[in-house]
């Protein structure tokens, strides 16, 4: 039951792009910390407990390195804690490291929801449209890849069972998968010529094309799409104001209260728990419904 | 109604010294349902791919196709369905609804007419339940009942299949065929089928359509081909070819109507022999006292979380014998067969290859002078660009001296027939030569076992017979055979004993004859033609044999 | 007719239009709202964008169905080098196969094949805003490749060096954009640091390339040609 994945794709992009275009561009603490939260819900709601865990392993050291390290490459700021090599280590640019930390494994993870959600038949249905000739090729693409991993595993099995390769080394290898995927070049490259003919059979090249899609545009993805168009502009107008202008550079700014803040970050963290207060939602309509069975 | 007719059509490929197609000469009536048979490299698939314009090929066309009143092949993708061999490379897109709305928007065809069309479908085929998976995880048998639904979406007027069962298995390949009937027999759809499982399809044909060497050698309805052909030469290639019954009543020589079923065959047999002996006494099988191959007790699984695909098998294979596996699909055969050749590992239980248990064989030991396996896409044993470089490749691996390779690859190539066929490219061969190709190339190591996978798929019977005779004579050379297969008649040909393979482990095993005796419906039809007469005589030659022995009754 | 006409100068006026006012215009906006990250924004833009003539170019040419599945092949091939060997980080064949596409079908199908290759491939090893880099530096090499066919065909030496030279250009690009994104403005020592950190994987890809393309430069080129005479692309 992942609510988000039966959007509209045109709902879909427009409300990623719209997260990544702030959290990417606009370098506020609060936002930030906005990001960073929402994207870690969604991540865990989709991609369960076990997983969320498993990816701190790598989420945690990234952010002690850029944090860490930013110090070595800024020495800005006026709040030196001590010197290393004579030059200043200052308070301003560890916070300034941990901001950009945090907008790093905060855009991660957001790019993750991404890949997880915008899964490949909508990336195409969106573009089928103004680019049908490529979007084709990506879809073969796309068909092309599994079946090849299926094929270069019975190659490397009958190569295997030849005698062709037998050590464990690495150069061992990597010889081995060389040879499979020359095999592959040759044996992709015939089928081809097959699955143009296939092509031409069915009437490809001839008049205009059309494009059909199962995706339809209900009710609920026109308030969604209108919900995130309005949070979006609420954010960039408070952005385009300056209200959200922020430096750590030469002394750390204050986060701002005024009321105009207040409308801003109050927008942009709903965007940011769109998804998942959606997810939430539809697991209780669903388990209301399963308690009526 | 005409639907075309083809009025004295010669084709010859650039280059090509002979017509690959001569003066052919017929025409289709609208509803018909035709089959094109004949021997591989008869120029089937060129006359097919002629008649539709997409597909024909490039070369020196005479002679005319007149279509529907007009004067060629119509310009208009939609209204000729063509369905290839191959199910896998036919497919575009990487979505089954995809897949089926692709004709439909290169049509032209607005978004919600594809909508409708796709549903009715989807729906007539039973697509439904798939229709929104990737295509690459589909079985062959979908993908290829996908490739016919996506053409017949643009509701073609005449469907012309080029072997489209030649890569699936028989249950497979029986749904196939069926749907094909229903599409017939319900939309009334004219087909022309080119073939080589005609036990199947000759009952549902309306014409059949013989070539021979690039001309149309018969064209007469199913029931007169084998009584014309067998006139014609006695010795046909193509007569082996033929169903079980048409062979029994041509081998009998008894005359009177051609059968063509099993039920047909059966009455035909009744009528015309008396059983005095009820079976076909055979020698007793005598087997090298030897085991080379010995399963004890394997338990195998894919996963830690995945179920067993082996359950305790354990079996012997004799030195010397042709061990054949049978079993549906998805029976763990091809499971078993990776176990024995050492590319999968069992969890529990031992393999033992010729008295050496299968883990003392270290590094490539065991692929060198000890066992081959042959998988069963031949292409994937291919990595050259000509059979002699990938030949030459073992024989470095096994460093021979250079002096000796070319006269290896000779003395092996001559053995299995393909001398001629060394320097060509290995996309370039028939089904049926690659096969042969790639058996010459993995018994260069010099086995001592030798390991088939579906060794008959994609083959016809003349090919078939052919590897039978070349296992024959490899087995005369002291090899071992073990060979995984859905084939009951090349199983009743060629195995010393068959054994059936059933949720993880045999459940019988035997030799054909005795197997298949005790089987009623898993055996061969001609032992389902004659088990009343004689239990036990399984291919076409027994029964033959025990009609000739057994005499007229009257 | 006349209306036909006028829908068609129409659609081509819109597009103009989206090219030359409403393109800049966001990218002048965007500058504006974001002026902490603009010099990041402004690159990302732009990188993004400039795929979009020769995305335009290929839609606008000749639908020869062999080609197009051509591209597709060559493309699922370089993902599917790029995930065989993914235990060796770095050692990608994606640069090469773009290469070798541009060798033999020219420089606009290696572009396609360099920067398709990149997105298809983030769909197995996860999207980000690196992709509209990988994009275009993959495709420009494939283009690059293209205009110099005639002379790599030739020399496996220049076919080497081509290959060294393209496995540094991702890494100097994207390290620039993520210098830019970081700091705001571009800060040289950070610039450096990433370089250096990244020096490992330059290296190995740059060997990659060459390994790749000397490898399969040959093998690829021939069994092009045989279907060529075959089937007659």
């Amino acid at each position: 039951m992942k609510a988000f994945s039966n959007v509209h794709p045109a709902v879909c992009m427009t409300y990623f792009l719209s997260v990544l275009l702030v959290s990417m561009f606009v370098p506020h603490p609060v936002l930030q910390a906005e990001v960073l939260f929402g994207g870690a819900l969604f991540c865990a709601l989709l991609g369960g407990r076990r997983a969320s865990f498993r990816d701190l392993g790598f989420y945690v050291p990234l952010f002690l390195m850029v944090a860490v390290t930013n110090p070595l490459f800024s020495h800005n700021g006026v709040t030196p804690l001590f010197f290393l090599n004579g030059n200043p280590v200052t308070l301003e640019a560890i916070l300034c490291g941990i901001s950009i930390a945090v907008t790093v494994i905060g855009v991660l993870l957001w790019c993750k929801c991404y890949s997880f959600i915008m899964t490949s038949d909508k990336f195409l249905y969106l573009f089928g449209k103004p680019i049908p000739k490529l979007s084709l090729v990506l879809s073969m693409a796309l068909r092309f890849i599994p079946v090849y991993i299926r094929q270069s595993r019975r190659v490397s099995r009958a190569q295997k069972a030849m005698g062709l390769y037998s050590g464990k080394s690495i150069v061992d290898r990597v010889k081995n998968r060389m040879r499979v995927l020359t095999a592959m070049i040759s044996w992709s490259l015939e089928n081809a010529m097959e699955t143009s003919a296939s092509m031409k059979a069915r009437g490809y090249g001839g008049k205009k094309r059309t494009s059909f899609f199962p995706f339809r545009f209900r009710t609920s993805d026109g308030v969604l799409l209108a919900g995130t168009i309005v949070l979006l502009a609420v954010t960039l107008a408070g952005a385009a104001a300056g209200v959200t202008d922020f430096n750590f550079y030469p002394r750390v700014g204050v986060i701002g209260n005024s009321s105009a803040a207040v409308a801003v970050y109050a927008a942009f963290g709903a965007l940011c728990l769109l998804p998942s207060a959606l997810e939430v939602k539809e697991a209780v309509t669903w388990n209301y419904f399963v308690s009526r069975i | 109604m005409e639907l075309f007719r083809v009025e004295d059509l010669s084709f010859r490929y650039p280059m090509a010294e002979k017509d690959a197609v001569s003066h052919a000469d017929f025409s289709l009536e609208s509803g018909e349902f035709a089959v094109l048979c004949g021997p591989s490299g008869c120029g089937k698939s060129t006359l097919l791919r002629l008649l539709k314009k997409e597909t024909a090929p490039v070369g020196d066309k005479t002679g005319r196709i007149i279509y529907g009143g007009e004067a060629d092949v119509p310009a208009d993708a939609g209204r000729i369905g063509f369905v290839g061999q191959n199910p896998e490379s036919q497919i575009v897109t990487d979505k089954v609804w995809h897949e089926l709305a692709f004709g439909l928007e290169n049509l032209g065809v607005p978004a919600c007419v594809i909508r409708r069309r796709v549903g009715e479908m989807a729906n007539f085929f039973g697509i439904q339940d798939w229709f929104r998976q990737r295509t690459d995880e589909l079985s062959g048998g979908q993908k290829q009942l996908l490739n016919l639904a996506s053409v017949m979406v643009m509701q073609p007027e005449l469907l012309i299949l080029d072997e489209p069962t030649g890569q699936l298995d028989p249950i497979a390949a029986s749904d196939f065929i069926a749907a094909l009937r229903k599409i017939n027999l319900e939309l009334g759809l004219t087909v022309l089928l080119a073939e080589h499982r005609l036990e199947e399809v000759f009952p549902i044909a309306d014409r059949v359509l013989l070539m021979e060497g690039g001309r149309i050698l018969l064209n007469d309805c199913p029931r007169n081909i084998g009584p014309r052909l067998s006139k014609l030469d006695p010795s046909h290639p193509m007569l082996p070819a033929m169903p079980s019954a048409v062979r029994i009543w041509q081998g009998t020589d008894v005359g009177g109507e051609c059968p063509m079923t099993v039920r047909e065959g059966r009455d035909f047999l009744k009528r015309n022999f008396k059983s005095r002996a009820k079976s076909l006494s055979l020698p007793e099988y005598k087997h090298d006292d030897a085991v080379f191959v010995e399963m004890k007790n394997v338990w195998f699984r894919y996963g830690r979380d995945l179920p067993d695909i082996l359950r305790g098998v354990s079996a012997k294979v004799y030195r010397g014998e042709l061990f054949c596996i049978l079993g549906g699909n998805g029976a763990g055969k091809t499971t078993a067969l990776n176990v024995i050749a050492g590319l999968e590992r069992p969890y529990r239980g031992r393999v033992n290859i010729g008295g050496k248990p299968i883990k003392e064989y270290k590094g490539g030991e065991l692929y060198r002078r000890n066992l081959a396996f042959l998988p069963q896409d031949p292409e994937t044993v291919f990595a050259h660009d000509n059979v002699r470089a990938d030949m030459l490749e073992i024989l470095e691996t096994l460093e021979i001296p250079k002096r000796e390779r070319d006269e290896r690859i000779e003395k092996t190539a001559g053995e299995l027939g393909v001398s001629h066929l060394l320097d060509r490219h290995p996309y370039d061969l028939s089904g049926g030569e690659m096969q042969k190709c790639a058996l010459a190339k993995v018994i260069l190591s010099e086995p001592k076992l030798l390991l088939l996978d579906e060794p008959t798929k994609g083959l016809d019977a003349w090919a078939k017979h052919g590897l039978s005779e070349i296992l024959n004579g490899l087995k005369d050379r002291g090899l071992t055979i073990i060979c995984v297969t859905h084939d009951i008649e090349f199983a009743a040909e060629a195995a010393d004993r068959c054994a059936l393979f059933f949720d993880g482990e045999f459940i019988s095993e035997d030799t054909p004859e005795r197997f298949f005796a005790e089987n009623s419906f898993y055996t061969t039809a001609a032992n389902r033609m004659a088990r009343e007469l004689w239990s036990n005589a399984v291919t076409c030659g027994q029964v033959i044999e025990c009609c000739l022995s057994a005499g007229g009754k009257t | 007719m006349l209306l036909i006409g006028g829908g068609k100068n129409m659609k081509k006026l819109i597009s103009r239009a989206i090219f030359w006012i409403l393109i800049p215009a966001v990218v002048l906006c965007g500058a504006l709202i974001f002026p902490a990250k603009q010099y990041a924004f402004i690159t990302l833009c732009v990188t993004a964008l400039s795929c979009v003539p020769f995305f335009l170019r290929f839609e606008r040419g000749e639908a020869d169905t062999k080609r197009l599945v051509l591209i597709a092949v060559m493309t699922a091939l370089s993902v599917l080098g790029r995930i065989l060997f993914t235990p060796i980080p770095g050692f990608k064949p994606v640069t090469a196969m773009a290469v070798i596409t541009a060798m033999y079908f020219g420089a606009e199908a290696g572009f396609m094949t360099g920067a398709l290759s990149a997105v298809i491939s983030n769909f197995y090893f996860g999207q980000g805003p690196w992709t509209p880099f990988q994009m275009l530096s993959w495709g420009l090499l494939g283009l690059f490749a293209g205009l110099l066919s005639e002379k790599l065909k030739r020399s496996r030496v220049l076919l080497s060096v081509y290959a060294v030279i393209s496995g540094a250009l991702y890494s100097v690009v994207m390290d620039v954009w993520t210098v830019l994104w970081a700091d705001g403005a571009f800060n040289a020592s950070r610039y450096a640091a990433l370089l250096l950190s990244a020096l490992p994987f330059t290296a190995i890809y740059a060997v990659s390339n060459v390994v790749f393309l000397l490898i399969f430069a040959k093998p690829i080129g021939k069994t092009l040609d045989r279907l060529k005479t075959k089937y007659g692309i």
